[in-house]
C-alpha cells in the first residue's frame, strides 16, 4: 500500500479528545508511559487550531483535556521541596485514562470485525421485506387514539413509581429532529416502543407534541393496520415528493 | 431412530426466529434422554458443515440459530434491493466496548472512559435494544446503569459475554498497530 494512501485514513475526524491524543502520542513514538508533557501539549493545541480536523460538536471535552495537559504540565514545572515520589507522577491520570481508552478502541476494532463478519450471515429474526408494505393497507390513526394510546402509556409508567432527579431542558425543536433522524435511519418508528423509552415525564411529553408537530405539518404520519394493532410513524411519502417537485 | 430426532431437531431451529437454546431443544424433547439429544445436535451440525448448503446453523446469543452462508450476501441484498446493510457508527462502537467490558457501568463512567459525553450515543445504543437499563447505582444522584443485552450478543456473533476479544487479543492488536507504524516509518 502506498504510503501517503494509509496517513490519509489517519487524519479522519477524530472521535474525541482521547483519540487524537493517542494519535500524536504514536505519531510522535512517544512511550505513553513517559509522556514529555511540553512536546505533547504544544501538538495537542496546534491540532486544535485546525478546527476541520476536529468533530466541532466535541470542541468543549477537546479544550476540556487541553486544560488537563497545560495543568499537568505546569505541576511539572513547580519547584518542589522533595522531588516527586514514583507513584505521585502528575500524569499519571492521564497515563491510566488513555491506558484504558487505548484498550477500549482496539476492542471497538475487533468487534467491527465481527459485526462485518456477523452482517454477511443473514437470519431470518430481521429481514427486510420482500414487498414493501403499502401504506393503503393501513389506517391512519385519529389524533384521539393517539393521545388515548399516550396517556395510557403514560399512566402505566406512572405506576412503576419513578423518581427523577435531575432536570434537563428539552426543546420541540430538538426532538422533532431527533424523531426524524430515528425515521430516517429506521423506516418507522413504533410508538409505543419509543415512548416507553424516554426518562422522564417530561420527556415523553415534548416528545409527544413534537410527534404532533409533525403530523400537524403532513411530514410524518401515524398508521395501523386495524383497531388495536400497533402504531407506526413513517415518513410522509407524499411530502417527500412535493418536496421534489 | 436417532436419525429422526436430527432431523427433528433441525426443524426446531429452523422454525424459531431467535437463537434456540440447548435447554429449550432439551425441554420440548423430554421424552429422549439428554444425552441422545446432544449426541444429535452434534450430528446435525457436522451435517451441515459436510454438506453442500447456502445455509448454516450457528451458535448465537447461547443458541442455534439458521442463517445463509457469508459468501452469498452480494445475492442476498440484491434480493431485498440493499446497498449495504448499516453499520454501528465509531462513536457506538466505542460506547459498546467500554460498556461490555465493564459493565454494569454508569452513563458518567462510559463518557470518563471516552473522554466524551455519550449521552445521545446510549440513547442510540437503547434504540438498537443493544444495550439495557439494569437499575441505579447506590451512589449520589442514583444514576441508571447499563449493561449489554442477549441482542448484542448475536449482533457480533458471540455465544457469551465471555467470548468477547480476550485481554490478550487486545494487546495482540495494539502490538501489531506498532509494529505497523515501525514499518512504515523505516520506509520513510
Amino acid at each position: 500500500m502506498d504510503a501517503s494512501a494509509t496517513y490519509q485514513v489517519r487524519l479522519e475526524v477524530f472521535e474525541g479528545p482521547l483519540d487524537l491524543l493517542l494519535f500524536l502520542i504514536r505519531k510522535k513514538k512517544i512511550d505513553i508511559k513517559d509522556i514529555p508533557m511540553a512536546t505533547i501539549t504544544r501538538e495537542y493545541l496546534e491540532y486544535l487550531d485546525h478546527k476541520e480536523r476536529i468533530n466541532l460538536d466535541r470542541e468543549a471535552e477537546f479544550l476540556l483535556i487541553a486544560s488537563l495537559l497545560i495543568y499537568i504540565k505546569s505541576q511539572m514545572l513547580l519547584p518542589r521541596e522533595k522531588a516527586l515520589d514514583e507513584g505521585k507522577d502528575p500524569r499519571q491520570i492521564l497515563v491510566d485514562q488513555l491506558l484504558d481508552y487505548q484498550k477500549i478502541k482496539a476492542a471497538s476494532l475487533l468487534l467491527r470485525k465481527k459485526e462485518e463478519d456477523e452482517l454477511q450471515k443473514w437470519k431470518r429474526t430481521a429481514l427486510p421485506s420482500l414487498f414493501p408494505e403499502e401504506e393503503t393497507d393501513f389506517m391512519e390513526v385519529s389524533l384521539f387514539n393517539l393521545a388515548e394510546s399516550f396517556f395510557s402509556l403514560m399512566t402505566k409508567k406512572e405506576k412503576k413509581k419513578t423518581r427523577t432527579i435531575k432536570r434537563k431542558e428539552f426543546s420541540l425543536e430538538e426532538k422533532m429532529k431527533e424523531i426524524m433522524a430515528v425515521l430516517k435511519e429506521n423506516s418507522f418508528l413504533d410508538f409505543l416502543d419509543y415512548f416507553s423509552q424516554q426518562e422522564s415525564f417530561e420527556e415523553a411529553f415534548i416528545s409527544f407534541f413534537s410527534l404532533l408537530e409533525l403530523i400537524k405539518s403532513r411530514i410524518v404520519i401515524a398508521i395501523q393496520k386495524g383497531p388495536f394493532q400497533p402504531i407506526k410513524v413513517k415518513l410522509r411519502q407524499e411530502s417527500y415528493l412535493k418536496r421534489k417537485r | 431412530m436417532k436419525n429422526r430426532l436430527k432431523e427433528v431437531i433441525e426443524s426446531l431451529i429452523f422454525i424459531s426466529l431467535e437463537p434456540l437454546t440447548l435447554e429449550k431443544i432439551k425441554n420440548v424433547l423430554q421424552e429422549y434422554p439428554e444425552k441422545e439429544v446432544e449426541q444429535a445436535i452434534k450430528e446435525l451440525l457436522e451435517s451441515y458443515v459436510t454438506n453442500e448448503r447456502g445455509i448454516q446453523i450457528i451458535q448465537s446469543a447461547g443458541g442455534y440459530l439458521f442463517s445463509t452462508s457469508p459468501e452469498h450476501d452480494l445475492w442476498i441484498r440484491r434480493l431485498f434491493k440493499l446497498e449495504r446493510k448499516t453499520k454501528l457508527s465509531s462513536a457506538a462502537l466505542e460506547a459498546l466496548s467500554a460498556i461490555a467490558y465493564h459493565q454494569p457501568a454508569t452513563l458518567a463512567e462510559i463518557s470518563a472512559m471516552r473522554g466524551v459525553d455519550s449521552t445521545h450515543t446510549l440513547k442510540t445504543l437503547l434504540q438498537k435494544k443493544l444495550i439495557k437499563i439494569v437499575g441505579r447505582k447506590k451512589s449520589p444522584g442514583s444514576p441508571l446503569i447499563y449493561r449489554t443485552t442477549d441482542k448484542f450478543l448475536a449482533y457480533f456473533g458471540l455465544t457469551d459475554i465471555k467470548d468477547l476479544p480476550s485481554p490478550e487479543e487486545i494487546s495482540k492488536i495494539l502490538e501489531e498497530e506498532k509494529d505497523l507504524e515501525e514499518e512504515e516509518s523505516s520506509v520513510h
